[in-house]
């Protein structure tokens, strides 16, 4: 998220800059000392010098960490190299090993890419669903509802989890004595944490319940904006509501559909503890894990740091590919208006 | 190096109880610890209440010593990842409680200060504990304390009706059916999926060990051997065949099996030595209704269980590793190791504190006792172990048979095969 906001900033400080730095210097003040820079390097170091306190925040926060992830992945790095603090380069032996691993292919990629398209596609509609939903109440509903769907989203993942874990626990949860009680489920009862798919259908509704609420509040917001006059033209037209939606509305909010996308698929890629958490999703074997509890496994379970972070950086050139594409669609955007 | 590993035995503690039990208080004052306060990390596991063993034990040094103790506790289950990341960080604490198991792993990467040089008597301590904590000729942790697993089941039950103690595997089986069917709303015998060091007495009790040291040095694991393999299939098949279990159960770890103890939900269960006080604790009801009885053998005798413990380490590298170590001595001691053995239900850290115990009249503990000294055993020998356990390859196993996604020869084998991998360095 920090990205795209940065980018503005920094166009925006440029073309301050421009204006500023662009009108002919006063005269007479140039004329009695000599400047310290020419107008040329001013104009190319004064952006850079503006920027350098964002600059260094982000590369200690982010930066740092990143590239030390990265060299941390070309070394061969155990718990005794964390004592010592030295390490012998192994090249791209990390990554041989990662990508000739069987379990990435058949497990922990399947497992992040199908999981995350589900996910996202799931948040999104119900997302919208909401979004329109509450664009027709009247303000005062829409706020007890808006509040409602806020506590969903103010949970704390692992609070969350362990919810969802309560509600569907083979012996005592809910959906095992409702089942049981209309006689869908023996009382042997079926452990749901067992078998892939349904592990992950938990997984999902936990993540989907967390995650629905931010996209129905920012689509809410468009909703706001589309002109009251386009739809009123459509129903005149003699459109009924899908294509009002599909016509008016989509096109209209395209960005912010984009923003939401591209948001939630980064979410969902990178989720942690919603899987670790649970039976099963933290046993290094297992057919559950993702690439993210994959990564921690491999680095804390192993004590093996190059080959978790070589996972970490494959994770992470997955969703720059995303974010590339998340850009791309924003800076479209831009050349339309 | 090939020594070391030889030997088998002894390990983790009341270990993978991720042991956050409800209402284990931490009441004592964590971080932002004061000039030269030594910084200990304790574990926090099933034991009760544990402020004031550390209240009086702290007093009592900083009055012999004049330094002062600052005490923080840690679940048992972040311990292995608190560690790594404070050696990263460079904020290790001067002492740390570590799990036998975890023991070879750290000494070997060097981050635990020799103690040799400070140890009088090594043959104080109880010898299969110190095992763990010794390298070569080098001492990288002390006894404090030994864990064991036995048995724990309900005594009023098994008068109601009419079930004796079992004597035998075939015994076992016996009594668990007839329980299972006499109490329809009770889980006789819980077979829990992620808790290996109840998956491993059965493995041993057949014949077979989890991991064996050729003459070149290979691990071999015996785990699909037949011997290993009968285990598995009589544990897993009380579950699976006998129905003794509940579907529930192959998602439990030790805590779930105490709670369905404390609940009054199990018959019966493997429990550590800590876990009757802790019950009790939440539920003073079953006071007098609890009974222990030794793992029985295959055909007779005992099943040997796993033994585990603490060690208490001092971090090299702190500048202040010699008074450390005089925190470390005096929570070993014979008085503050049998006085935290008489409030945790763990046993010394010492030989002749243990013998004490062994000869103790109460029924919650001469079980124990007796398995910890008659029946026990503990995990291969190799610094490469403790990744055996992150990784969770005896857990997969048995949840594997148990959800019906492998057989016993399946999973065996692939837990073997595992097993070798890692030990061998793969």
């Amino acid at each position: 998220m920090g990205t795209p906001v940065g980018l503005g900033n920094t166009r925006e400080a440029k073309e301050t800059v421009r204006d500023a730095e662009g009108a002919p210097p006063p005269r007479g003040r140039g004329r009695r000392r000599a400047p310290f820079l020419s107008a040329g390097a001013r104009r190319t170091l004064m952006p850079w010098a503006l920027l350098a306190p964002a600059l260094a925040v982000v590369g200690a926060l982010l930066l740092f960490p990143l590239a030390r992830v990265v060299w941390l992945s070309f070394r061969d790095f155990h718990l005794r190299n964390l004592v010592s603090g030295e390490s012998d380069p192994v090249g791209f032996d990390n990554y041989a090993a990662l990508l000739g691993d069987p379990y990435l292919w058949r497990v922990a990629l399947p497992n992040t890419v199908v999981f995350a398209a589900v996910a996202v596609v799931s948040t999104v509609v119900l997302g919208t669903l909401v979004a329109l939903l509450l664009s027709t109440l009247r303000p005062l509903t829409r706020v007890v509802v808006v509040s409602c769907v806020m506590v969903a989203w103010a949970m704390p993942a692992v609070s969350g989890t362990y919810v969802w874990i309560w509600i569907f626990d083979v012996d005592d949860g809910v959906v095992a004595q409702a089942l049981t009680s209309l006689g869908v489920l023996g009382p042997e009862g079926y452990n749901w944490f067992a078998d892939r798919l349904s592990f992950y259908a938990i997984v999902t509704l936990n993540v989907v319940h967390s995650g629905f609420p931010f996209v129905a509040v920012t689509v809410l917001a468009g909703l706001m904006t589309v002109p009251r006059d386009l739809h009123e033209a459509a129903l005149i037209d003699g459109a009924g509501a899908w294509k009002r939606f599909w016509h008016v509305t989509f096109p209209v909010l395209r960005p912010v559909f984009a923003v939401v996308t591209v948001l939630s698929t980064i979410w969902d890629f990178k989720v942690f503890a919603q899987i670790y958490l649970m039976p099963g999703g933290d046993v290094g074997g297992s057919r559950m894990l993702n690439l993210g509890v994959w990564a921690y496994v491999r680095s804390f379970g192993h004590n093996d740091y190059g080959a978790g972070s070589a996972v970490a950086v494959l994770l992470t050139l997955l969703l720059l590919g995303i974010t590339v594409l998340y850009l791309r669609a924003l800076f479209r955007e831009d050349e339309l208006r | 190096m090939a020594r070391r590993r030889a030997h088998t035995h002894v390990h983790l503690p009341a270990a993978a109880m991720a042991l956050a039990l409800v209402g284990t208080a931490c009441g004592m004052g964590t971080g932002g610890s004061v000039s030269d306060d030594l910084v200990v990390w304790i574990m926090e596991g099933t034991n009760p209440d544990e402020t004031a063993y550390f209240d009086a034990a702290n007093a009592a040094f900083t009055e012999q010593t004049g330094v002062g103790v600052d005490v923080e506790f840690v679940p048992w289950s972040d311990a292995q990842n608190k560690i790594s990341t404070a050696i990263a960080g460079g904020t290790v604490p001067d002492v740390v409680e570590l799990g036998t198991t975890f023991v070879p792993e750290f000494a070997d990467s060097g981050a635990l200060h020799d103690l040799s040089g400070y140890v009088d008597d090594p043959y104080v301590y109880t010898q299969s504990l110190l095992r763990m904590g010794r390298i070569d000729d080098r001492i990288y942790g002390v006894p404090w304390y030994a864990a064991i697993r036995s048995i724990v089941y309900r005594t009023d039950i098994f008068e109601e009706h009419d079930q004796e103690v079992p004597e035998n595997w075939a015994e076992l089986r016996e009594t668990a059916i007839a329980l299972s069917e006499a109490e329809e709303d009770m889980i006789a015998f819980p077979i829990p999926g992620d808790a290996q060091y109840s998956v491993m007495p059965w493995i041993w009790g057949g014949g077979a060990e989890l991991a064996v040291q050729t003459s070149d040095g290979t691990w071999v694991s015996e785990i699909d051997s037949d011997g290993g393999r009968a285990g598995m299939s009589f544990f897993t098949g009380l579950a699976l065949e006998d129905g003794v279990s509940t579907t529930g159960a192959v998602n439990w770890n030790e805590i779930d099996v105490m709670e369905s103890l404390a609940e009054e939900r199990a018959i019966m269960a493997i429990s550590g030595s800590a876990n009757p006080k802790a019950i009790l604790e939440s539920n003073p009801d079953l006071e007098g209704r609890l009974g222990v009885f030794v793992i029985p053998g295959r055909e007779d005798g005992y099943t040997d269980s796993f033994a585990g413990g603490s060690l208490l380490s001092v971090f090299e590298g702190t500048g202040q590793e010699e008074v450390a170590w005089e925190y470390v001595d005096h929570l070993t001691s014979y008085q503050f190791s049998s006085r935290w053995a008489e409030e945790t239900g763990f046993f010394p850290g010492r030989e002749e504190a243990v013998t004490a115990f062994a000869e103790s009249e109460d029924p919650l503990v001469r079980p124990f006792a007796v398995q910890l000294i008659t029946a026990s055993r503990g995990t291969p020998v190799a610094p490469a172990w403790g990744r055996v356990e992150a990784e969770k390859v005896i857990v997969a196993m048995q949840q594997s048979i148990l959800n019906g996604d492998a057989t016993v020869d399946e999973a065996t084998a692939t837990a073997a095969a595992e097993i070798e991998r890692i030990l061998n360095g793969g």
